[in-house]
Protein backbone atom coordinates (compact mmCIF):
# COMPACT_ATOMS: atom_id res chain seq x y z
CA UNK A 1 0.00 0.00 0.00
CA UNK A 2 1.27 3.46 -0.91
CA UNK A 3 1.43 5.86 2.01
CA UNK A 4 2.84 8.80 0.05
CA UNK A 5 2.03 9.29 -3.57
CA UNK A 6 3.31 12.34 -5.42
CA UNK A 7 2.80 12.88 -9.14
CA UNK A 8 4.25 15.59 -11.33
CA UNK A 9 4.46 17.90 -8.34
CA UNK A 10 5.75 21.40 -9.03
CA UNK A 11 6.00 24.48 -6.93
CA UNK A 12 7.34 27.84 -8.04
CA UNK A 13 8.15 30.84 -5.88
CA UNK A 14 7.46 33.59 -8.41
CA UNK A 15 10.16 33.19 -11.07
CA UNK A 16 12.21 30.87 -8.88
CA UNK A 17 11.71 27.14 -9.16
CA UNK A 18 11.16 25.22 -5.92
CA UNK A 19 10.49 21.74 -7.30
CA UNK A 20 9.66 20.58 -10.78
CA UNK A 21 7.63 17.54 -11.87
CA UNK A 22 8.51 15.45 -8.82
CA UNK A 23 7.22 11.86 -8.76
CA UNK A 24 7.50 9.87 -5.55
CA UNK A 25 5.93 6.82 -4.08
CA UNK A 26 6.57 5.59 -0.55
CA UNK A 27 5.16 2.28 0.60
CA UNK A 28 3.83 1.37 4.00
CA UNK A 29 6.47 0.29 6.51
CA UNK A 30 9.32 1.70 4.43
CA UNK A 31 12.12 3.90 5.71
CA UNK A 32 12.54 6.24 2.80
CA UNK A 33 15.50 8.56 2.41
CA UNK A 34 15.06 11.86 0.67
CA UNK A 35 18.52 13.03 -0.18
CA UNK A 36 19.80 16.21 -1.70
CA UNK A 37 22.05 19.21 -1.12
CA UNK A 38 20.83 22.39 0.53
CA UNK A 39 18.28 24.21 -1.60
CA UNK A 40 17.53 21.15 -3.75
CA UNK A 41 13.80 21.17 -2.96
CA UNK A 42 13.54 18.68 -0.09
CA UNK A 43 11.85 21.07 2.31
CA UNK A 44 9.51 22.41 -0.36
CA UNK A 45 8.33 18.86 -1.10
CA UNK A 46 7.82 18.18 2.60
CA UNK A 47 5.93 21.44 3.10
CA UNK A 48 3.56 20.49 0.29
CA UNK A 49 3.05 17.07 1.90
CA UNK A 50 2.23 18.81 5.18
CA UNK A 51 -0.29 21.14 3.52
CA UNK A 52 1.72 24.27 4.27
CA UNK A 53 2.30 25.05 0.62
CA UNK A 54 -0.14 24.69 -2.22
CA UNK A 55 1.45 23.04 -5.27
CA UNK A 56 1.60 24.97 -8.54
CA UNK A 57 0.96 21.73 -10.46
CA UNK A 58 0.55 18.04 -9.77
CA UNK A 59 -0.95 15.98 -6.99
CA UNK A 60 0.27 14.89 -3.59
CA UNK A 61 -1.56 12.34 -1.49
CA UNK A 62 -0.93 10.76 1.90
CA UNK A 63 -3.01 7.74 2.99
CA UNK A 64 -4.86 8.37 -0.29
CA UNK A 65 -6.06 11.77 0.97
CA UNK A 66 -5.26 15.06 -0.71
CA UNK A 67 -2.43 16.83 1.11
CA UNK A 68 -3.93 20.30 0.68
CA UNK A 69 -7.67 19.73 1.03
CA UNK A 70 -7.58 17.03 3.72
CA UNK A 71 -4.51 18.14 5.56
CA UNK A 72 -6.02 18.17 9.06
CA UNK A 73 -7.26 14.57 8.73
CA UNK A 74 -3.90 13.40 7.40
CA UNK A 75 -2.03 14.97 10.31
CA UNK A 76 -3.82 12.80 12.85
CA UNK A 77 -1.49 10.03 11.70
CA UNK A 78 1.57 12.11 10.87
CA UNK A 79 4.49 13.11 13.07
CA UNK A 80 6.57 15.94 11.65
CA UNK A 81 9.88 17.49 12.55
CA UNK A 82 10.64 20.68 10.59
CA UNK A 83 14.15 21.29 9.27
CA UNK A 84 14.42 24.69 10.89
CA UNK A 85 12.71 23.80 14.15
CA UNK A 86 11.27 26.70 16.15
CA UNK A 87 9.33 25.88 19.29
CA UNK A 88 7.32 28.07 21.63
CA UNK A 89 9.69 29.56 24.23
CA UNK A 90 7.35 28.57 27.08
CA UNK A 91 7.21 24.92 25.98
CA UNK A 92 8.72 22.37 28.33
CA UNK A 93 8.71 18.65 27.67
CA UNK A 94 5.94 18.20 30.23
CA UNK A 95 3.56 21.01 29.24
CA UNK A 96 4.15 20.40 25.53
CA UNK A 97 2.89 16.84 26.03
CA UNK A 98 -0.21 18.17 27.79
CA UNK A 99 -1.00 20.87 25.20
CA UNK A 100 -0.26 18.76 22.13
CA UNK A 101 -2.08 15.80 23.70
CA UNK A 102 -5.17 17.98 24.16
CA UNK A 103 -4.94 19.29 20.60
CA UNK A 104 -4.56 15.76 19.25
CA UNK A 105 -7.18 14.37 21.59
CA UNK A 106 -4.73 11.66 22.62
CA UNK A 107 -2.95 10.64 25.77
CA UNK A 108 0.73 11.34 25.04
CA UNK A 109 2.12 11.27 28.55
CA UNK A 110 3.27 7.65 28.83
CA UNK A 111 5.05 7.31 25.48
CA UNK A 112 6.19 10.94 25.60
CA UNK A 113 7.87 10.48 28.97
CA UNK A 114 9.54 7.31 27.75
CA UNK A 115 10.94 9.28 24.79
CA UNK A 116 12.12 12.07 27.11
CA UNK A 117 14.02 9.46 29.08
CA UNK A 118 15.50 7.84 25.98
CA UNK A 119 16.74 11.21 24.70
CA UNK A 120 17.98 12.30 28.15
CA UNK A 121 15.76 15.37 28.14
CA UNK A 122 14.60 17.11 31.30
CA UNK A 123 10.85 17.65 30.94
CA UNK A 124 10.81 20.73 33.14
CA UNK A 125 13.28 22.92 31.22
CA UNK A 126 11.61 25.59 29.05
CA UNK A 127 12.64 25.94 25.42
CA UNK A 128 14.09 29.41 26.01
CA UNK A 129 16.72 27.82 28.26
CA UNK A 130 17.49 24.89 25.95
CA UNK A 131 20.47 24.39 23.70
CA UNK A 132 19.88 23.68 20.02
CA UNK A 133 20.37 19.97 20.54
CA UNK A 134 17.85 19.89 23.39
CA UNK A 135 15.27 21.70 21.26
CA UNK A 136 15.86 19.21 18.49
CA UNK A 137 15.28 16.32 20.92
CA UNK A 138 12.04 17.95 22.12
CA UNK A 139 10.94 18.32 18.50
CA UNK A 140 11.68 14.64 17.86
CA UNK A 141 9.78 13.66 20.99
CA UNK A 142 6.74 15.66 19.85
CA UNK A 143 6.90 14.13 16.38
CA UNK A 144 6.94 10.58 17.79
CA UNK A 145 4.91 10.79 21.00
CA UNK A 146 1.56 9.95 19.38
CA UNK A 147 3.00 6.89 17.60
CA UNK A 148 2.19 8.17 14.12
CA UNK A 149 1.70 5.93 11.10
CA UNK A 150 3.87 8.28 9.04
CA UNK A 151 6.91 10.09 10.38
CA UNK A 152 8.25 12.95 8.26
CA UNK A 153 11.60 14.23 9.43
CA UNK A 154 13.42 17.09 7.75
CA UNK A 155 17.14 16.80 8.53
CA UNK A 156 16.45 15.49 12.04
CA UNK A 157 20.02 14.86 13.13
CA UNK A 158 21.24 18.44 12.83
CA UNK A 159 22.28 19.51 16.30
CA UNK A 160 22.28 15.98 17.72
CA UNK A 161 25.38 14.28 19.06
CA UNK A 162 26.28 10.83 17.60
CA UNK A 163 24.79 8.94 20.56
CA UNK A 164 21.46 10.72 20.18
CA UNK A 165 21.58 10.13 16.42
CA UNK A 166 21.87 6.41 17.15
CA UNK A 167 18.93 6.63 19.57
CA UNK A 168 16.88 8.37 16.89
CA UNK A 169 17.73 5.68 14.34
CA UNK A 170 16.67 3.03 16.89
CA UNK A 171 13.35 4.82 17.48
CA UNK A 172 12.69 5.06 13.77
CA UNK A 173 13.53 1.41 13.17
CA UNK A 174 11.12 0.50 15.99
CA UNK A 175 8.37 2.60 14.42
CA UNK A 176 8.99 0.96 11.07
CA UNK A 177 8.93 -2.49 12.69
CA UNK A 178 5.50 -1.61 14.06
CA UNK A 179 4.32 -0.87 10.53
CA UNK A 180 4.84 2.90 10.40
CA UNK A 181 6.43 4.62 7.42
CA UNK A 182 9.38 6.95 7.79
CA UNK A 183 10.19 9.73 5.34
CA UNK A 184 13.66 10.91 6.20
CA UNK A 185 15.13 13.96 4.55
CA UNK A 186 18.85 14.56 4.77
CA UNK A 187 21.86 15.93 2.96
CA UNK A 188 24.18 13.44 4.62
CA UNK A 189 24.51 10.23 2.68
CA UNK A 190 26.02 8.19 5.50
CA UNK A 191 22.95 8.41 7.74
CA UNK A 192 20.57 7.65 4.90
CA UNK A 193 22.76 4.68 4.00
CA UNK A 194 22.63 3.49 7.58
CA UNK A 195 18.88 3.80 7.98
CA UNK A 196 16.95 3.77 4.74
CA UNK A 197 15.74 0.99 2.49
CA UNK A 198 15.05 3.23 -0.45
CA UNK A 199 16.36 6.60 -1.49
CA UNK A 200 15.31 9.40 -3.79
CA UNK A 201 17.94 11.93 -4.73
CA UNK A 202 16.72 15.40 -5.49
CA UNK A 203 18.75 18.00 -7.27
CA UNK A 204 17.67 21.48 -8.40
CA UNK A 205 14.05 20.62 -7.72
CA UNK A 206 14.08 17.40 -9.73
CA UNK A 207 14.33 13.75 -8.75
CA UNK A 208 17.53 12.42 -10.32
CA UNK A 209 17.40 8.95 -8.78
CA UNK A 210 14.83 6.87 -6.97
CA UNK A 211 16.26 3.47 -6.11
CA UNK A 212 16.53 0.89 -3.40
CA UNK A 213 19.73 0.99 -1.37
CA UNK A 214 20.63 -2.41 -2.85
CA UNK A 215 20.43 -1.01 -6.35
CA UNK A 216 22.43 2.09 -5.43
CA UNK A 217 25.14 -0.04 -3.85
CA UNK A 218 25.25 -2.13 -7.01
CA UNK A 219 25.72 1.01 -9.08
CA UNK A 220 28.36 2.42 -6.76
CA UNK A 221 31.98 2.14 -7.89
CA UNK A 222 35.05 1.09 -5.96
CA UNK A 223 37.82 3.60 -5.44
CA UNK A 224 41.19 2.36 -6.72
CA UNK A 225 44.77 3.38 -5.94
CA UNK A 226 47.63 2.01 -8.04
CA UNK A 227 51.36 2.51 -7.37
CA UNK A 228 53.62 1.55 -10.30
CA UNK A 229 57.25 0.53 -10.21
CA UNK A 230 59.77 3.06 -11.56
CA UNK A 231 58.56 5.17 -14.48
CA UNK A 232 56.10 2.56 -15.75
CA UNK A 233 53.08 4.76 -14.94
CA UNK A 234 54.01 7.14 -17.77
CA UNK A 235 53.87 4.55 -20.53
CA UNK A 236 50.80 2.54 -19.46
CA UNK A 237 47.51 3.11 -21.26
CA UNK A 238 44.38 3.47 -19.12
CA UNK A 239 41.98 0.57 -19.61
CA UNK A 240 38.26 1.22 -20.33
CA UNK A 241 37.11 -0.11 -16.97
CA UNK A 242 39.18 2.39 -15.00
CA UNK A 243 38.38 6.07 -14.65
CA UNK A 244 41.53 7.77 -13.43
CA UNK A 245 40.95 11.09 -11.72
CA UNK A 246 44.47 11.83 -10.47
CA UNK A 247 47.96 10.89 -11.71
CA UNK A 248 50.84 11.92 -9.43
CA UNK A 249 54.21 10.43 -10.39
CA UNK A 250 53.94 6.69 -9.82
CA UNK A 251 50.44 6.85 -8.30
CA UNK A 252 47.05 6.68 -10.02
CA UNK A 253 43.80 7.31 -8.18
CA UNK A 254 40.39 6.74 -9.68
CA UNK A 255 37.32 4.52 -9.84
CA UNK A 256 36.68 1.04 -11.06
CA UNK A 257 33.77 1.29 -13.46
CA UNK A 258 34.11 -2.24 -14.82
CA UNK A 259 34.00 -5.63 -13.08
CA UNK A 260 36.43 -6.75 -10.40
CA UNK A 261 37.43 -9.76 -12.54
CA UNK A 262 38.45 -7.50 -15.42
CA UNK A 263 40.49 -5.36 -13.07
CA UNK A 264 42.25 -8.31 -11.39
CA UNK A 265 43.18 -9.84 -14.73
CA UNK A 266 44.64 -6.54 -15.94
CA UNK A 267 46.44 -5.76 -12.65
CA UNK A 268 48.21 -9.16 -12.70
CA UNK A 269 50.04 -8.14 -15.91
CA UNK A 270 51.10 -4.66 -14.74
CA UNK A 271 54.38 -3.57 -13.08
CA UNK A 272 52.63 -2.71 -9.82
CA UNK A 273 54.31 -2.04 -6.52
CA UNK A 274 51.09 -1.67 -4.52
CA UNK A 275 47.35 -1.39 -5.02
CA UNK A 276 44.31 -0.62 -2.87
CA UNK A 277 40.64 -1.17 -3.68
CA UNK A 278 37.98 0.23 -1.34
CA UNK A 279 34.40 -1.03 -0.90
CA UNK A 280 31.76 0.47 -3.23
CA UNK A 281 31.37 4.14 -2.38
CA UNK A 282 27.89 5.57 -2.36
CA UNK A 283 29.44 8.96 -1.69
CA UNK A 284 31.04 8.98 -5.12
CA UNK A 285 27.80 7.79 -6.73
CA UNK A 286 25.96 10.55 -4.93
CA UNK A 287 28.45 13.13 -6.17
CA UNK A 288 28.23 11.75 -9.68
CA UNK A 289 24.44 12.26 -9.71
CA UNK A 290 24.98 15.87 -8.76
CA UNK A 291 27.74 16.45 -11.26
CA UNK A 292 25.68 14.86 -14.01
CA UNK A 293 22.88 17.27 -13.24
CA UNK A 294 25.25 20.20 -13.21
CA UNK A 295 26.57 19.17 -16.63
CA UNK A 296 23.00 18.87 -17.91
CA UNK A 297 22.19 22.28 -16.49
CA UNK B 1 -10.37 23.07 20.41
CA UNK B 2 -9.61 22.94 24.16
CA UNK B 3 -5.93 22.41 23.50
CA UNK B 4 -5.76 25.37 21.16
CA UNK B 5 -7.61 27.60 23.62
CA UNK B 6 -5.24 26.49 26.35
CA UNK B 7 -2.22 27.28 24.17
CA UNK B 8 -3.53 30.75 23.30
CA UNK B 9 -4.34 31.52 26.92
CA UNK B 10 -0.95 30.29 28.09
CA UNK B 11 0.68 32.65 25.62
CA UNK B 12 -1.47 35.69 26.31
CA UNK B 13 -2.46 35.71 29.97
CA UNK B 14 0.45 37.90 31.03
CA UNK B 15 -0.34 40.40 28.29
CA UNK B 16 -4.03 40.43 29.26
CA UNK B 17 -3.17 40.90 32.90
CA UNK B 18 -0.77 43.77 32.21
CA UNK B 19 -3.09 45.64 29.87
CA UNK B 20 -6.00 44.96 32.21
CA UNK B 21 -4.09 46.40 35.18
CA UNK B 22 -3.09 49.48 33.20
CA UNK B 23 -6.69 50.07 32.09
CA UNK B 24 -7.97 49.62 35.63
CA UNK B 25 -5.52 52.22 36.86
CA UNK B 26 -6.12 54.73 34.09
CA UNK B 27 -9.93 54.41 34.22
CA UNK B 28 -9.79 54.87 38.00
CA UNK B 29 -7.52 57.92 37.80
CA UNK B 30 -9.59 59.56 35.09
CA UNK B 31 -12.79 59.00 37.06
CA UNK B 32 -11.19 60.52 40.15
CA UNK B 33 -9.87 63.53 38.25
CA UNK B 34 -13.15 64.40 36.54
CA UNK B 35 -14.82 66.21 39.50
CA UNK B 36 -11.87 68.65 39.60
CA UNK B 37 -12.39 69.37 35.92
CA UNK B 38 -16.13 69.79 36.44
CA UNK B 39 -15.61 72.39 39.19
CA UNK B 40 -13.54 74.78 37.11
CA UNK B 41 -15.17 74.02 33.77
CA UNK B 42 -17.50 77.03 33.45
CA UNK B 43 -14.81 79.46 34.43
CA UNK B 44 -12.36 77.90 32.00
CA UNK B 45 -14.86 77.94 29.12
CA UNK B 46 -15.54 81.66 29.66
CA UNK B 47 -11.93 82.74 29.97
CA UNK B 48 -10.48 80.33 27.39
CA UNK B 49 -13.13 79.76 24.69
CA UNK B 50 -10.83 77.58 22.53
CA UNK B 51 -10.95 74.93 25.27
CA UNK B 52 -14.55 74.18 24.22
CA UNK B 53 -13.30 73.34 20.71
CA UNK B 54 -10.50 71.28 22.13
CA UNK B 55 -12.82 69.24 24.33
CA UNK B 56 -15.18 68.73 21.39
CA UNK B 57 -12.27 67.50 19.30
CA UNK B 58 -11.26 65.09 22.03
CA UNK B 59 -14.80 63.80 22.36
CA UNK B 60 -15.14 63.61 18.60
CA UNK B 61 -18.51 65.32 18.75
CA UNK B 62 -19.81 68.76 18.02
CA UNK B 63 -21.83 69.30 21.14
CA UNK B 64 -22.44 73.00 20.47
CA UNK B 65 -23.12 74.69 23.76
CA UNK B 66 -23.93 71.40 25.46
CA UNK B 67 -20.57 70.80 27.08
CA UNK B 68 -21.57 70.05 30.62
CA UNK B 69 -20.41 67.82 33.41
CA UNK B 70 -22.51 64.95 31.99
CA UNK B 71 -20.87 65.04 28.58
CA UNK B 72 -17.46 65.48 30.21
CA UNK B 73 -17.91 61.98 31.66
CA UNK B 74 -17.23 60.77 28.12
CA UNK B 75 -13.61 61.85 28.44
CA UNK B 76 -12.98 58.68 30.44
CA UNK B 77 -14.06 56.55 27.49
CA UNK B 78 -12.35 58.48 24.70
CA UNK B 79 -9.18 59.44 26.51
CA UNK B 80 -6.17 58.75 24.27
CA UNK B 81 -4.55 56.63 27.00
CA UNK B 82 -7.59 54.35 27.21
CA UNK B 83 -7.85 54.05 23.44
CA UNK B 84 -4.10 53.49 23.11
CA UNK B 85 -4.16 50.68 25.69
CA UNK B 86 -7.20 48.96 24.19
CA UNK B 87 -5.82 49.21 20.66
CA UNK B 88 -2.31 48.20 21.65
CA UNK B 89 -3.66 45.08 23.36
CA UNK B 90 -5.66 43.99 20.39
CA UNK B 91 -3.05 44.89 17.79
CA UNK B 92 -0.58 42.70 19.68
CA UNK B 93 -3.18 39.95 20.05
CA UNK B 94 -4.70 39.93 16.57
CA UNK B 95 -1.36 39.84 14.74
CA UNK B 96 -0.26 36.65 16.54
CA UNK B 97 -1.83 34.31 13.96
CA UNK B 98 -0.71 33.94 11.29
CA UNK B 99 1.80 36.84 11.01
CA UNK B 100 3.38 36.30 14.45
CA UNK B 101 3.59 32.53 14.07
CA UNK B 102 5.16 32.82 10.62
CA UNK B 103 7.54 35.51 11.79
CA UNK B 104 8.93 33.45 14.67
CA UNK B 105 8.82 30.22 12.65
CA UNK B 106 6.51 28.31 15.01
CA UNK B 107 3.79 27.99 12.35
CA UNK B 108 5.46 24.79 11.09
CA UNK B 109 4.91 23.08 14.42
CA UNK B 110 1.46 24.62 14.88
CA UNK B 111 0.25 23.48 11.47
CA UNK B 112 1.68 20.00 11.96
CA UNK B 113 -1.09 19.39 14.50
CA UNK B 114 -4.31 17.81 13.25
CA UNK B 115 -6.44 20.93 13.25
CA UNK B 116 -7.70 22.86 10.26
CA UNK B 117 -6.53 26.41 9.80
CA UNK B 118 -10.13 27.58 10.16
CA UNK B 119 -10.45 25.88 13.53
CA UNK B 120 -7.15 27.36 14.64
CA UNK B 121 -8.27 30.83 13.59
CA UNK B 122 -11.61 30.41 15.37
CA UNK B 123 -9.88 29.37 18.60
CA UNK B 124 -7.66 32.43 18.42
CA UNK B 125 -10.66 34.65 17.70
CA UNK B 126 -12.63 33.24 20.63
CA UNK B 127 -9.89 34.26 23.04
CA UNK B 128 -9.67 37.66 21.33
CA UNK B 129 -13.42 38.27 21.78
CA UNK B 130 -13.27 37.06 25.39
CA UNK B 131 -10.30 39.32 26.08
CA UNK B 132 -12.34 42.26 24.76
CA UNK B 133 -15.04 41.48 27.31
CA UNK B 134 -12.35 41.27 29.98
CA UNK B 135 -10.93 44.68 29.07
CA UNK B 136 -14.39 46.29 29.07
CA UNK B 137 -15.18 44.78 32.45
CA UNK B 138 -11.85 45.98 33.83
CA UNK B 139 -12.57 49.49 32.57
CA UNK B 140 -15.97 49.37 34.20
CA UNK B 141 -14.45 48.06 37.42
CA UNK B 142 -11.90 50.90 37.48
CA UNK B 143 -14.66 53.43 36.93
CA UNK B 144 -16.98 51.93 39.56
CA UNK B 145 -14.30 51.63 42.23
CA UNK B 146 -13.08 55.20 41.66
CA UNK B 147 -16.64 56.55 41.86
CA UNK B 148 -16.96 55.09 45.32
CA UNK B 149 -13.92 57.12 46.39
CA UNK B 150 -14.69 60.54 44.89
CA UNK B 151 -17.65 62.83 45.42
CA UNK B 152 -19.24 64.00 42.19
CA UNK B 153 -22.27 66.25 41.67
CA UNK B 154 -22.99 64.53 38.33
CA UNK B 155 -25.82 62.05 38.25
CA UNK B 156 -24.75 58.67 36.94
CA UNK B 157 -26.68 56.44 34.57
CA UNK B 158 -25.40 52.85 34.61
CA UNK B 159 -27.45 52.13 31.53
CA UNK B 160 -25.53 54.82 29.59
CA UNK B 161 -22.19 53.52 30.86
CA UNK B 162 -23.07 50.02 29.70
CA UNK B 163 -24.13 51.38 26.32
CA UNK B 164 -20.78 53.16 26.00
CA UNK B 165 -19.01 49.92 26.83
CA UNK B 166 -21.10 48.14 24.20
CA UNK B 167 -20.04 50.78 21.68
CA UNK B 168 -16.41 50.42 22.80
CA UNK B 169 -16.62 46.64 22.41
CA UNK B 170 -18.04 47.06 18.89
CA UNK B 171 -15.10 49.30 18.03
CA UNK B 172 -12.75 46.73 19.56
CA UNK B 173 -14.31 44.12 17.26
CA UNK B 174 -13.91 46.30 14.16
CA UNK B 175 -10.27 47.15 14.85
CA UNK B 176 -9.51 43.51 15.72
CA UNK B 177 -11.20 42.24 12.55
CA UNK B 178 -9.08 44.57 10.44
CA UNK B 179 -5.95 43.59 12.40
CA UNK B 180 -6.69 39.90 11.74
CA UNK B 181 -7.17 40.68 8.06
CA UNK B 182 -3.82 42.48 7.78
CA UNK B 183 -2.15 39.73 9.80
CA UNK B 184 -3.56 37.08 7.44
CA UNK B 185 -1.79 38.77 4.53
CA UNK B 186 1.53 39.26 6.31
CA UNK B 187 4.62 37.20 7.03
CA UNK B 188 6.10 39.82 9.34
CA UNK B 189 4.36 40.66 12.57
CA UNK B 190 6.09 44.01 12.98
CA UNK B 191 4.87 45.13 9.58
CA UNK B 192 1.32 43.99 10.34
CA UNK B 193 1.33 45.77 13.70
CA UNK B 194 2.69 48.96 12.18
CA UNK B 195 0.01 48.92 9.46
CA UNK B 196 -2.86 48.50 11.92
CA UNK B 197 -1.35 51.09 14.26
CA UNK B 198 -1.08 53.49 11.31
CA UNK B 199 -4.75 52.93 10.51
CA UNK B 200 -6.04 53.56 14.03
CA UNK B 201 -3.76 56.55 14.43
CA UNK B 202 -5.08 57.99 11.16
CA UNK B 203 -8.61 57.35 12.39
CA UNK B 204 -7.88 59.17 15.65
CA UNK B 205 -6.33 62.16 13.89
CA UNK B 206 -9.15 62.29 11.36
CA UNK B 207 -11.71 62.36 14.13
CA UNK B 208 -9.76 65.08 15.91
CA UNK B 209 -9.22 67.22 12.81
CA UNK B 210 -12.82 66.92 11.65
CA UNK B 211 -13.81 69.18 14.56
CA UNK B 212 -11.50 71.98 13.38
CA UNK B 213 -11.26 71.52 9.64
CA UNK B 214 -14.43 71.16 7.55
CA UNK B 215 -12.60 69.41 4.67
CA UNK B 216 -11.65 66.55 7.00
CA UNK B 217 -15.31 66.12 7.90
CA UNK B 218 -15.98 64.49 4.52
CA UNK B 219 -13.40 61.80 5.30
CA UNK B 220 -14.50 61.29 8.90
CA UNK B 221 -16.83 58.33 8.11
CA UNK B 222 -13.74 56.38 7.01
CA UNK B 223 -12.38 56.41 10.55
CA UNK B 224 -13.46 53.90 13.15
CA UNK B 225 -13.91 56.61 15.80
CA UNK B 226 -16.68 58.17 13.75
CA UNK B 227 -18.85 55.31 15.01
CA UNK B 228 -17.75 55.48 18.62
CA UNK B 229 -19.81 58.18 20.35
CA UNK B 230 -19.67 58.01 24.14
CA UNK B 231 -20.45 61.73 24.50
CA UNK B 232 -23.72 61.39 22.58
CA UNK B 233 -24.69 58.23 24.42
CA UNK B 234 -24.07 59.83 27.81
CA UNK B 235 -25.84 63.03 26.80
CA UNK B 236 -28.94 61.45 25.26
CA UNK B 237 -28.98 57.90 26.60
CA UNK B 238 -29.91 56.63 23.13
CA UNK B 239 -28.68 53.32 21.75
CA UNK B 240 -26.32 53.92 18.77
CA UNK B 241 -27.80 51.14 16.61
CA UNK B 242 -26.43 52.43 13.31
CA UNK B 243 -22.89 52.94 14.64
CA UNK B 244 -22.82 49.53 16.28
CA UNK B 245 -24.18 47.88 13.13
CA UNK B 246 -21.49 49.52 10.98
CA UNK B 247 -18.71 48.54 13.41
CA UNK B 248 -19.89 44.93 13.56
CA UNK B 249 -20.33 44.90 9.79
CA UNK B 250 -16.70 45.92 9.36
CA UNK B 251 -15.61 43.43 12.05
CA UNK B 252 -17.45 40.45 10.54
CA UNK B 253 -16.45 41.23 6.92
CA UNK B 254 -12.78 41.74 7.80
CA UNK B 255 -12.73 38.64 10.00
CA UNK B 256 -14.33 36.39 7.37
CA UNK B 257 -11.92 37.62 4.68
CA UNK B 258 -9.03 37.07 7.12
CA UNK B 259 -10.23 33.54 7.88
CA UNK B 260 -10.48 32.60 4.21
CA UNK B 261 -7.17 34.25 3.34
CA UNK B 262 -5.40 32.31 6.08
CA UNK B 263 -7.13 29.05 5.13
CA UNK B 264 -6.18 29.35 1.46
CA UNK B 265 -2.71 30.87 1.46
CA UNK B 266 0.57 29.05 1.13
CA UNK B 267 2.74 29.46 4.17
CA UNK B 268 6.43 29.82 3.70
CA UNK B 269 8.93 30.40 6.48
CA UNK B 270 11.98 29.71 4.34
Amino acid sequence: MEVISVQQLSRHYGQRRGIDAVDLSVKSGEIFGFLGPNGAGKTTTIRILLGLLKPSHGTSRIFDLDCWAQSATIKQQVGYLPGDLRLYPWFTGNNALKVVGQVRGQELQSHGRELLKRFHLDGSVPVRKMSRGMRQKLGIMLALAHKPQLVILDEPTSGLDPLMCDELYRCLRERAAEGATVFFSSHTLSEVELLCQRVAIVRSGRIVANESMEELRRQAHRAVMLRFRGDAAKSIETPDFLEIEERTGQVWRGELIGTTTQFMAWAATQPLEDLAVSPPSLESLFRRYYEREEELA
Amino acid sequence: MRGLLRKTLLETWVQLLLFGSALLLVAGLLTMMLPQLEEGLNQVLVTLPFVRKFIQALLGDDLGANINSQSLQAIIWVHPTILALVWAQEIVFCTRVPAGEIDRGTIDVLLSWPVSRRKLFCAESMVWLASGVWLCLILLAGHVVARQVVVSSTSHSWRSVLLVLGNLYSMYAAVGGVAFFISSLSDRRGRAMATVFGLVLASFLLNFLAQFWPSAEILAPLGVLNYYRPAQILATGSVPFADVAILWGVAVCAWVVALETFARRSICTL
